[in-house]
């Protein structure tokens, strides 16, 4: 009898402890869980500072690749005046200075007006690839300067309109990247576009500086060209404008145009 | 017809619902074998049910069930393993010693209990299989979602269930004797409610997370 009650207090005492055992199985895996969604959240923020720093790197990168560019630009630009430039000068003034007879003369003359168009070609060019020398007097000067070279050569219908309102550049750093980022544009246009009429829309508000070119040329597919990873140039042109925390916008229509829009904080 | 509808069955009908509604069109066959699975633990539960009115003994219809659920479990560990390169012959192994130890312990019981030792060694096995897939997911380098990740889910239902189950699998005998006087339920039968409410409700999050990552 004595051992019956025994055995019966040690079976409740025994669901008891099963009772107890199951509910601490069921409490030790909300802990994992826990512990591991802890873990997870602490592994993505190590990706996310990962992806920051590798960004972080590419940008530097790409800003040291353009300083790299722009110096070497200068360089080319200052050769080009102060060596070429002198040299074809002191050739325009050999050239005058020869006295020959009315037949040779007219030859002479004709070789020193091509001298000189040659001069007034090559200093264009020297201003326009000193980026740092055209922005001093602004970013829409330096645009109209840009446009004004391409006029001369082919045959385009260009509409500016230009909405700055400061004659000098609160940010010349910035405004050279965005004129470079321009002369790129405009380049794609000339090489691939086969437009006849390009737009060009410069304005400063809310703190952004807005760049709009628009062509009627025969347009593209942007979803097949970064299919194909086609179009290295326009990939460029956007991780410059991120660099400045900007944002780009291709709208291409195949036969119809382009329209490419910046805008890059500017405050 | 009231006796039919249990908080097990209840539960695990709302999971088959689910299942059916975000699976169907899964292109998935170890998601889609899910659907199949659930009809079979429904069907298998309103057998046993069924069985128990006409005082006739059960035990038979789980215990060949565990062959099922096995598999079940077993293939889809080895479908979240595989991208680990994880070899099959593990899985064919895993599940020839299953079949050894099963045939043995109804071998030396005559086939008149449930395989109860069997059952006890297969929630071991699956605590041990989800505490290696969550090892897994912690060492891989590419982040993933977890509050949304299906599979992540089903393994949470499963070391839930089996994890929770193992002391009632290790004193089945104890706990089969046992009956709470003021609810006339044993001990057993309502730990295995709660377990099944949680391991259906992990389930349906999971196929409901999978459907919406698949729209």
């Amino acid at each position: 009898m004595v051992l019956r009650f025994y055995m019966q207090i040690s079976s409740k005492e025994l669901v008891l402890l099963i009772t107890i055992t199951t509910f601490i199985f069921l409490i030790a895996p909300i802990f994992l869980i826990g512990y591991i969604f802890l873990y997870n959240k602490k592994k993505a923020k190590h990706t996310e500072e990962k992806e920051t720093l590798k960004k972080t790197f590419e940008l530097e990168l790409l800003k040291s690749q353009v300083e790299v560019q722009e110096h070497i630009m200068q360089t080319i630009a200052s050769d080009l005046h102060d060596n070429i430039g002198q040299l074809l000068s002191l050739t325009s003034m050999t050239l005058s200075s020869i006295k020959a007879d009315h037949l040779r003369e007219e030859k002479i003359n004709t070789a020193s007006e091509l001298t000189q168009r040659a001069i007034r070609e090559l200093r264009q060019l020297s201003k326009m690839m000193n980026g740092q020398e055209l922005i001093k007097k602004g970013l829409g000067p330096a645009i109209a300067y840009e446009l004004e070279w391409l006029k001369k050569g082919l045959t385009y219908e260009i509409q500016f309109k230009e909405n700055m309102p400061g004659a000098i550049p609160e940010h010349a750093d910035k405004e050279l990247i965005l004129f470079r980022l321009f002369q790129e544009i405009l380049s794609n246009i000339i090489r691939h576009a086969k437009a006849t009429r390009i737009d060009i829309e410069l304005d400063q508000k809310n703190g952004q500086l807005f760049l709009m070119v628009k062509d009627n040329g025969k347009g593209f597919m942007w979803e097949e060209k970064l299919r194909k990873s086609d179009g290295l140039g326009l990939f460029n042109l956007q991780k410059r404008t991120s660099m400045m925390n900007g944002d780009f916008n291709i709208n291409s229509i195949p036969g119809t145009g382009t329209e490419i829009k910046v805008s890059i904080p500017y405050c | 017809m009231q006796v039919f509808f249990t908080v097990n069955t209840i539960t695990e009908l709302l999971c088959l619902m689910i299942c059916l509604f975000c699976l169907f069109r899964d292109k998935d066959i170890y998601w889609r074998s899910f659907m199949i699975y659930l009809f079979l633990v429904c069907a298998v539960e309103f057998t046993g049910i069924y069985l128990r009115l006409l005082h006739k003994s059960n035990y038979e219809l789980y215990t060949y069930f565990l062959v099922i659920e096995c598999t079940m479990i077993s293939c889809f560990f080895y479908r979240l393993y595989r991208k680990y390169h994880f070899k099959p012959s593990r899985l064919f192994s895993w599940l020839g010693l299953f079949m050894s130890i099963y045939g043995l312990e109804l071998y030396t019981n005559h086939f008149s209990n449930f395989a109860y030792k069997t059952a006890a060694i297969m929630s071991v096995v699956f605590v041990i299989a989800s505490l290696y897939y969550y090892m897994l997911i912690l060492r891989d380098e590419h982040f993933r979602k977890l509050e949304t990740y299906p599979p992540f889910w089903i393994v949470n239902g499963v070391l839930f269930f089996y994890f929770g189950s193992t002391a009632c699998n290790v004193f089945f005998d104890y706990l089969m004797q046992d009956k709470i006087t003021s609810l006339g339920l044993s001990v057993r039968y309502v730990t295995f409610n709660i377990l099944n409410v949680i391991l259906y409700s992990c389930w349906s999050y999971a196929f409901i997370c999978r459907y919406r990552q698949r729209n």
